[in-house]
């Protein structure tokens, strides 16, 4: 899922200072299980922007705040609401807010949170990066675990001289990923496939922003 | 004779390394240039060393050809894509560097500009294999080059890294992607390393092994709990302390001599790169004490 993570409230309030009245949009999906987008946390805004004075028309948690389309259809019917606020607050991630950018071309947005990463949930509302949707999968190669992820030099070809104790140079809470590769490939008798070749420079391309994809089949001709 | 050369003649090789100024003020890169030229083989110009921001190596490089010392390219691919170590490499071959060595590079948040973005767009194994194909005249895409390189390429390794497997099969790599020569992290134990030289001598490269001259026994536990790959044994640290008060520099200076003297008479490996830190201004004492 996409972590996100509030935004300190007192920046919050400097960047909407001019505006008074605002509708508020969470998102059911990830938003919601980071805790800064569900229900809950809609309505605790609403209360702390009113105790700064200001005024909330209305809110909702949308099912998938990403989807376009979907948003779309469920924002319809607050439509007043909407129209009586000066401003949209998104409580989802960044793909959640320009969601709400694209469908209300004249009223300004403002994101409540900072989008972190593509994360596993470990442990309730704790969060680690393994995927950074580079966009050319290689676990096949590396044991599954992803060194372009895992190691914060993303490296391809073992460890760096700053591994110690099994640890990255980075931090010691780090695990170097390529010495848990090593270790799983030896669990799993593979370790030759990580010996027999050069793994070649990456290219990068694939992950180059923006990128777009679709999945639809193109039909006829 | 080359650095190369001289490796390939079986000399025992010293090689010492210096870090530019993180300024434009070269007086004192110059003194330890004139300082070691003659008494060592080569000078490693260190690249963004700890990934402080300094001087160029290149300049460094380019400044020891003007004064007739052969230096060493040391290149890390923190700093550049693939486009810019490339066009580094070109730019250093024409201006009279003749050896490289391929490094990955510290992280940035080891140094002073801790919000830089990383670049790592290839690693010191691929950035290996570039240089083979520069000396093969054509860039890693494949497109000729109008005059390629010959560069003599070399890595790192670090024989005390723990675990060692997951190193070694990243030094057998680098072998494969055209490494020709090693200069180790610093090693400490020299039986240990007489161990890893065994291992190491299946390969048809040259070998130096990484020496750092120890200041204190509060230096030795320093770098025992802080600085990965880097293990000096109790011995050692027993016997800076047994040195007495303001000794320490004059008993490391001893070790790191006769380490060197050991090294040289057992033929354990083909040479020592001396890494003075700080301290450049020893190189030629140790040497010295070293019998060379």
């Amino acid at each position: 899922m996409i972590i996100s993570r509030k935004r300190d409230f007192q920046e919050l309030l400097e960047n909407i200072k001019n505006y008074k009245s605002f509708f508020l949009i969470g998102c059911s999906e990830c938003a919601s299980l980071c805790g800064t987008g569900s229900e809950k946390e809609v309505k605790e805004l609403a209360e702390t922007l009113k105790s700064e004075g200001k005024e909330v028309t209305g809110g909702i948690v949308a099912k998938t705040g990403c989807q376009v389309l979907g948003t779309k259809k469920e924002l319809k019917a607050y439509k007043d609401e909407v129209n009586s606020a000066e401003c949209l607050l998104v409580m989802s991630c960044g793909a959640g807010t320009q969601t709400a950018v694209e469908l209300f071309e004249d009223k300004p947005v403002y994101a409540t949170n900072d989008s972190l990463f593509l994360g596993n949930m470990t442990r309730f509302q704790v969060f680690d990066e393994r995927c950074s949707m580079c966009g050319k999968c290689i676990l096949d190669k590396t044991g599954g675990i992803c060194p372009i992820t895992t190691c914060p030099k993303g490296l391809l070809n073992g460890p760096c001289g700053g591994m110690k104790d099994g640890h990255c140079e980075v931090g010691p809470d780090i695990p170097c990923a390529w010495v848990r590769i090593y270790e799983r490939m030896k669990k799993l008798d593979k370790l030759e496939e990580l010996t027999g070749s050069v793994f070649d420079a990456r290219d990068w391309s694939t992950g180059q922003s923006p990128r777009a994809f679709s999945a639809r089949e193109k039909k006829g001709k | 004779m080359s650095f190369k050369e001289a490796l390939e003649s079986g000399k025992f090789v010293v090689t010492a390394e210096v870090g530019p100024p993180k300024g434009t003020d070269i007086s004192e890169m110059l003194h330890h240039i004139e300082l070691l030229k003659g008494k060592v083989e080569a000078i490693n110009f260190t690249d963004n060393q700890s990934a402080v921001m300094r001087m160029n190596s290149l300049a460094g490089c380019a400044i020891a050809v003007e004064h007739g010392v052969e230096p060493i390219l040391q290149m890390t691919c923190r700093d550049r894509n693939r486009i810019g170590l490339q066009s580094d490499l070109l730019g250093a071959y024409a201006l009279g560097v003749k050896s490289v060595l391929c490094m990955t590079g510290d992280h940035v948040s080891a140094g002073d500009h801790k919000g830089a973005k990383p670049v790592y767009d290839v690693e010191s194994v691929q950035l290996l294999r570039i240089v083979d194909s520069l000396n093969n005249g054509r860039d890693m895409a494949g497109n000729e080059l109008k005059g390629g390189t010959d560069f003599f390429q070399g890595g790192v390794v670090t024989p005390e890294a723990n675990p060692l497997e997951p190193q070694l099969i990243k030094f057998e790599k680098k072998i494969k992607a055209g490494a020709r020569f090693f200069q180790t992290q610093a090693v400490y134990d020299i039986e240990k390393f007489r161990e890893f030289m065994k291992y190491a001598r299946n390969f048809p490269v040259k070998v130096l092994a990484g020496l750092v001259v120890l200041k204190s026994a509060g230096m030795a536990n320093f770098l025992n709990n802080y600085v990965p790959g880097i293990k000096v044994p109790q011995e050692l640290i027993a016997e800076l302390k047994a040195a007495g008060k303001g000794k320490g520099l004059d008993k490391g200076i001893d070790i790191c001599a006769r380490h060197i003297r050991q090294i040289r008479d057992e033929g354990i490996c083909d040479g020592v790169h001396i890494m003075a830190i700080g301290i450049e201004d020893k190189v030629p004492e140790i040497m010295e004490r070293a019998g060379l």
